[in-house]
């Protein structure tokens, strides 16, 4: 039983993590319309940014950290700018092999840069809370913490600001959108910079927990879509929902089919929401080419 | 020199024969497979191991080609009713789980320790006679493959196929159902794939997961974007780009001495990844062919 908590603990800060990059990859196919198949490596890029800063000396983590998220950000709003912008008109399928060749190239060049030893962040060592052999560890509650902060930033930005609305309108429908005055090109901006951010911050604390090495972020795509699946696709509040339930799941599958297998229970989930529930569960089912 | 350029040879027709399954699969019927190198995994695998059981290699040919089929059959029931971006998904997860099971499941597979002494394919032969055997037999299938297909494109099925790409609620409209003719060309596609991966076990005659690595896939998609989308001589021409273009890059530590394994491999990444993004943009329809992608 207490074994049974620790993992339910351990899955549910797992989940918020990949809530962050999840919820990017809802947000760009509810509007590019493609699965942003480089946010996996744009989460890695994330992480050795703020190694990077961390080696060059920034004294406060959170500095590094923040560092971290302005790289990823400018990082993905360029990859719009050179690259997706120019395909919106193109099928979906040429956004979706450039995302590949975009992961490719990032995922090369942290090889080349960074080399494929496994990194650490020099984070303060701290012993873990102990109730009755429930384990928290303050640093997970750290990282949950920032992953809920941040879940809630964007949604309030969603909900509350006018540009946010205006994103929605134009996922909603993008030609009615234009005609109320909508000016979709500055929103696109602010979209894809925020999407850099959120996968570089899910890079980082996934980081914290784990250790930084250049598959870190490809690893984590395939949870992300399952939780993007789960949840509907274009559905933010499902996106997180949908990773939650994913980094659980991923957690309690590990007495039974141990804890290399969990690409492979994202992918289980995968096919069983696409066979049982298509819409995901928030969303309804696309059946559009 | 004779043995190098027949050993590339033959690994262009195996790229050939895959390019062959994916352009079905996407040039003709627009299906977005993003996990070939799974099948082409599972091929290689099912081959090698009953070949190590004592099977007639020909036996365990069709055996590889039918595993790899019927492995596509639950991925399009469950992605091809829906989005075609599902199946890209789908797909690409679908490689990687291949891959973990090969690498975690050691009883089976030896995992990443490897599997070796697959038996050779025309072990009574030897040297330059033995290479030159197993090319020619890749090519008669590469070919007869080519043919069947050509075939097939001009087949009542094959023009099926086309309408389902260029427009499916037509298709629909007319009372015909795409899933089952999708699902079909996502099987032939596969067996192909794994027919590829029995030559390609049987020749190397060793394997270890990390030779089907998703990269692999995109190889794959690089040779049909560069010899052109939906032609079956793009694909053959694409396959053979693609190998100058990898073999090259082997030329490159000459000139460039000091240059590691490891580097080498980032470097070929972040080449192909450039490669994919550039021809997207500025080359859609491929070095030869008409249509974009």
């Amino acid at each position: 039983m207490v074994g049974f908590f620790n993992l339910l603990i351990n899955g549910l800060i797992e989940g918020l993590i990949i809530a962050l990059p999840a919820l990017s990859l809802t947000l760009v196919m509810g509007i590019n319309r493609f699965p942003n198949a480089s946010a996996g490596d744009t989460m890695t890029f994330g992480a050795y940014a703020a190694l990077g800063l961390q080696y060059a000396g920034v004294a406060f983590f959170s500095f590094a950290v923040m560092g971290s998220l302005i790289a990823g950000a400018l990082l993905s709003w360029l990859c719009y700018r050179l690259v997706f912008q120019r395909l919106s008109r193109a099928p979906m399928v040429a956004s979706l092999i450039a995302a590949i060749g975009i992961g490719f190239m990032i995922r090369s060049v942290i090889g080349l840069v960074a080399g494929h030893d496994l990194h650490t962040f020099s984070l303060p060592l701290v012993r873990a809370w102990n109730f009755d052999g429930i384990r928290v560890l303050p640093t997970d509650l750290a990282i949950a913490g920032v992953a809920l902060a941040l879940l809630i930033l964007v949604f309030c930005w969603l909900k509350l600001s006018p540009s946010g609305r205006q994103l929605r309108a134009i996922a909603d429908n993008p030609d009615l959108a234009k005609l109320s005055g909508i000016r979709p090109q500055r929103l696109m901006g602010m979209l894809w910079l925020l999407s850099g951010a959120l996968c570089a911050s899910g890079g980082v604390l996934l980081g914290m927990k784990a250790v930084v090495m250049p598959e870190l972020g490809w690893e984590m795509l395939l949870p992300a879509f399952a939780a993007m699946i789960l949840g509907g696709i274009g559905q933010p509040l499902g996106a997180v929902v949908g990773a939650v339930l994913m980094g659980i799941a991923q957690e309690l599958s590990i007495p039974i089919v141990g804890p290399s297998y969990k690409i492979a229970v994202a992918f289980v989930v995968m096919l069983l929401v696409l066979m049982v529930r298509p819409g995901g569960l928030f969303g309804h089912v696309e059946k559009v080419r | 020199m004779d043995a190098y350029l027949l050993a590339i040879g033959t690994i262009v027709l195996i790229y050939a024969l895959l390019a062959i399954g994916l352009n079905l699969q996407y040039g003709e019927t627009g299906l977005i497979n993003f996990g070939h190198v799974a099948f082409f995994a599972l091929g290689a695998y099912t081959s090698a191991l009953l070949a190590l059981k004592g099977w007639p290699l020909p036996l365990s040919f069709l055996a590889a080609g039918a595993i790899a089929a019927f492995s596509a059959v639950p991925l399009g029931f469950a992605a091809l009713r829906l989005r075609d971006d599902y199946l890209a998904i789908v797909t690409l997860g679908f490689s990687e789980t291949v891959r973990l099971v090969i690498q975690q499941e050691e009883w089976l597979t030896r995992g990443v320790q490897g599997l070796p002494g697959i038996p050779g394919l025309f072990t009574s032969l030897a040297g330059t006679p033995r290479a030159w055997a197993i090319f020619l037999t890749l090519l008669a299938v590469t070919a007869l493959a080519a043919y069947a297909i050509s075939l097939l494109q001009r087949s009542p099925f094959g023009r099926m196929l086309r309408a389902i790409r260029d427009n499916e609620p037509a298709v629909e409209a007319l009372g015909k159902n795409p899933s089952g003719f999708k699902i079909r060309v996502f099987m032939l596609g596969a067996a192909l794939a794994g027919i590829a991966g029995a030559f390609y076990a049987h020749f190397i005659t060793f394997l270890t997961p990390e030779q089907f690595i998703p990269l692999v896939t995109f190889y794959v998609w690089m040779s049909i974007i560069l010899g052109g989308i939906g032609s079956l001589r793009g694909a053959l021409l694409g396959s053979t780009l693609l190998m100058f273009f990898l073999e090259g890059s082997r030329f490159i530590r000459d000139i460039l001495p000091g240059v590691a394994e490891v580097q080498m491999a980032n470097i070929r990444l972040a080449m192909i990844g450039l490669a994919l993004v550039l021809f997207v943009l500025y080359r859609p329809q491929g070095l030869f062919g008409k249509r974009p992608v």
